[in-house]
């Protein structure tokens, strides 16, 4: 397997990588993965080695892993593989604030974890089942009778946003503010628009703060706010840290998630009419849809020199897991393009694995969960309105712009 | 509620209160047991709170899912007779006295 050395500009490979294992392979910004991102990250192992070194792959040179396995063994060996520095957001060296708990590391991992664990068991996500469903149905409601809709505009951004702002304690009136936020910060490819949403989402965050400081409640920045991990106060900005990170991990994945899986559905009628003829197996087709639509990747920095199938690392070093090729992986799901609802069941890499483990998962399966349920109960029939190319955001969370679809 | 005994391999037992609805997994995570990962927190995703039911309470604790059977699969550990994911035994009071054994890995 011959690996291409097309360095990106500018790019500088440390001494100990040999050269046979750089390979650019443009995740996230080259043309033929945005063409396709899934089917180009399924395709990777055909194409790449199994472990190879990016000059600026996700902005930073590092280690991609491809193989279920070594993903799984870097995530659960933070003592190796940290994730303390790793956050894709700019802070200031002289102010610096950590993503909480991402990137603190066991033993103090599971403090900071378990102030938030009971509002995401789930059995406490079970309980939002019937909000979350009147809310899906809300949404319909605004563009059923129009016979199309700009899915991810009218139904895959406010939603989430929407049980987001329950979750969290906050009023729904600020859905329009947190969509545009969403966007201005995850979308707008441009730093300056960047830092300027990031001003107004940290003065309003911390206004949020002091309110749940003074008038607590069962939300879920009251429960960090008053939060005692280890028996500790936290200190302003670990609050920060902690809200903030909820703020980015919460919005755009489940996002990216819907707006995948509705172009693939609109796509492909007769599994729609698979889904809608096995309502007791939507927990499977979920997860399956999981597997085969996974949006993200994982950024780990090596504490020490370590070996990886025998390969070289050194301490300080980056290393990602492509989570989306990982569940693509033909030695752990064979046939892995095919979307078999009835595949065995299996751990996947949809949100990451060990200690940092999305804390999320149960709430994000439950909205996609109902999201098609009730999608497809009311409208069954839809393609993507004629004329339409679809075209994915560069950048860490995988997914379409824009997924118009068309109903009679 | 119910006393699950939580036996490590070395044999060392840990006698923990479970209240009514948590699972066996809940009852060692929240007690400082150790040898229960459970990565996912309880979604039936990731077999890492595998356990060994206790012979004598195999035939009393509720089957397991198909899901969790498919599941089992991909424990780190041997599997074997009473093998489980923990998070899918629901504590009540017919599981008091629950004898679960841990395994000596989890992935």
């Amino acid at each position: 397997m011959a690996a291409t050395s097309t360095a990106a500009p500018g790019a500088r490979i440390p001494a100990h990588v040999p050269p046979e294992l750089v390979y650019y392979a443009g995740i996230t910004e080259g043309a033929e993965f945005l063409a396709a991102p899934h089917r180009f990250m399924a395709e990777l192992h055909d194409k790449a080695p199994p472990i190879f070194f990016s000059p600026s792959e996700h902005s930073h040179a590092a280690w991609q892993l491809l193989k279920y396995d070594d993903a799984f063994f870097v995530l659960r060996h933070p003592e190796f593989f940290t994730a303390a520095g790793t956050g894709p957001f700019p802070r200031d060296p002289d102010d610096y604030w950590r993503i909480i708990p991402l990137e603190i590391e066991p033993p103090e991992h599971r403090k900071y974890r378990a102030i938030v664990d009971p509002l995401v068991s789930p059995k406490t996500i079970g309980t939002l089942e019937v909000s979350i469903r009147r809310l899906a149905n809300e949404l319909i409601d605004g563009f059923i009778d129009k016979g199309e809709c700009e899915f991810a505009k009218d139904f895959g951004r406010p939603l989430p946003v929407g049980v987001f702002l329950d979750i969290m304690g906050l009023p729904r009136s600020m859905m329009d503010e947190f969509v545009r936020w969403a966007m201005g910060l995850l979308h707008a490819q441009d730093r300056a628009i960047a830092g300027e949403v990031m001003a107004e989402v940290t003065a309003y965050l911390q206004t949020v703060i002091k309110e749940k400081a003074a008038a607590p409640d069962g939300g879920a920045v009251s429960a960090i706010v008053h939060g005692r991990p280890g028996g500790e106060e936290m200190s302003s900005k670990e609050i920060f840290g902690f809200v903030f990170f909820l703020f980015i991990a919460g919005l755009d994945t489940v996002f990216a998630t819907l707006n995948n899986i509705f172009v693939w559905l609109a796509e492909n009628p007769d599994r729609r009419q698979e889904i809608l003829s096995e309502p007791d197996n939507i927990n499977n087709v979920v997860e399956e849809l999981l597997r085969v639509f996974t949006v993200t990747f994982s950024g780990r920095t090596l504490t020490q020199d370590f070996e990886l199938r025998g390969i070289q690392m050194k301490k300080g070093d980056r290393v990602t897991s492509i989570l989306p090729s990982c569940n693509y992986d033909p030695d752990i799901f064979p046939d892995p393009q095919t979307v078999d609802f009835h595949r065995p069941r299996k751990p996947t890499l949809a949100f990451a694995g060990g200690v940092h483990s999305c804390m999320g998962a149960h709430l994000a399966r439950l909205e996609i969960k109902v999201c098609i349920e009730e999608f497809l109960r009311r409208i069954p029939e839809f393609t993507l309105t004629p004329g339409t190319a679809i075209s994915y955001w560069p950048g860490g969370v995988v997914g379409p712009k824009s997924v118009p679809l068309s109903w009679k | 509620m119910a006393v699950v005994t939580y036996v490590e391999q070395g044999g060392a037992r840990h006698d923990v209160v479970v209240p009514d609805g948590d699972s066996v997994m809940q009852g060692a995570i929240n007690n400082g047991v150790e040898g229960i990962a459970a990565e996912c927190g309880g979604g039936l995703a990731c077999a890492t709170c595998h356990c060994y039911v206790d012979d004598a309470w195999i035939a009393r604790v509720a089957a397991p899912s198909e899901t969790e059977i498919e599941m089992l699969d991909a424990v780190a550990a041997d599997r074997r007779a009473g093998s489980r994911l923990s998070c899918q035994i629901a504590i009540d009071d017919s599981l008091d006295g629950l004898v679960v054994h841990l395994p000596e890995k989890q992935y």
